[in-house]
């Protein structure tokens, strides 16, 4: 399948995820077309009128049934936007959105949290061999081969 | 006024119980976003979940910001200027799924603009000495800087 669109899929949980998300992806928005999902949008909205945000299901890893309804939905929203690369800080919802974009050839970019310091999140270690590219936000754990470090939001 | 916020994902009762009882000592306004919390404060202005905006400008407008040891209120409080006092999470009190928020207390205290507590006594302690916490300024974020570049030449 051909993805020939210039929108990025920018994909995470409320709450630390999505305003991690936001730091990084808000500035993309100069050079590429940025759309976004989220659980609970409606609580963590700004600038409704200018930016495209998906009100995606909540689900979690925690509760696996909910993960099949969620890749539904993400799947319809990945024919409809066709992005060329999907970008998410986690987590279930990112999980779900880079495995579908690696069945649809889409570029895939894990950026873990910036909480996760001691070793890389449960998600990016599940990610690991299907994203295009991990990156962490501390040194340490980057082995510049498939996790990389180039910076931190903060 | 003090701002305190337990976050979305889970309720975080003991915060709101020591902040409820620290605004009944005490003659400072504070407001408090409590989640899905089974403990209602009496001495606290609360909501359960607030609006990004409304969020925003209770964190700016707060001489204080007091949350749970979640990464996205430290960036919040850095954006808004607002020193911010973060309290973990604890597993065994049934609060977190684990304790990465304790792991993660030990380098959020190294970043500037950012005070840490562990349970009643050190908040009321950080409490204590409130106008001498200083926040943090968001201009010149060079790592920033350098992560987004290197994410829009992944994206291409």
């Amino acid at each position: 399948m051909i993805f020939s669109s210039d929108k990025v899929l920018a994909i995470s949980s409320p709450g630390g995820h999505w305003i991690q998300l936001n730091k990084i992806c808000n500035p993309l928005e100069l050079k590429h077309k940025v759309i976004y999902a989220s659980p609970r949008s409606q609580y963590q909205l700004n600038k409704i009128g200018t930016r495209k945000v998906f009100n995606i299901l909540d689900a979690s890893a925690d509760n696996k049934l909910t993960l099949i309804p969620l890749a539904v939905q993400l799947l319809f929203i990945l024919l409809k936007e066709r992005p060329k690369a999907i970008i998410s800080t986690g987590a279930a919802p990112g999980v779900v959105a880079i495995l579908l974009g690696k069945i649809l050839r889409i570029k895939t970019i894990w950026i873990d949290s910036i909480a996760n310091v001691q070793q890389l999140s449960r998600s990016a270690r599940i990610i690991k061999s299907h994203a295009n590219i991990v990156v962490t936000q501390w040194q340490p754990l980057s082995d510049d081969k498939t996790t990389f470090y180039r910076g931190s939001v903060l | 006024m003090i701002f305190v916020a337990t976050g979305t994902q889970f309720p975080f009762d003991r915060l709101i119980q020591i902040m409820d009882k620290w605004a009944q000592e005490n003659d400072e306004k504070v407001i408090a976003q409590i989640g899905d919390g089974k403990y209602t404060p009496e001495h606290i202005e609360w909501q359960r979940f607030v609006g990004i905006d409304e969020y925003n400008k209770n964190i700016k407008e707060s001489t204080l910001f007091i949350s749970h040891a979640g990464m996205g209120n430290i960036i919040s409080a850095k954006e808004q200027g607002t020193p911010i006092v973060v309290i973990n999470r604890q597993a065994k009190l049934g609060e977190h799924r684990n304790d990465h928020q304790a792991e993660g207390l030990e380098w959020m205290g190294k970043l500037e603009g950012v005070y840490t507590a562990t349970d009643k006594d050190t908040l009321f302690a950080q409490l204590a000495q409130r106008e001498q916490l200083q926040a943090s300024s968001d201009e010149n974020n060079q790592n920033l800087n350098t992560l987004v570049d290197f994410i829009d030449q992944l994206v291409g």
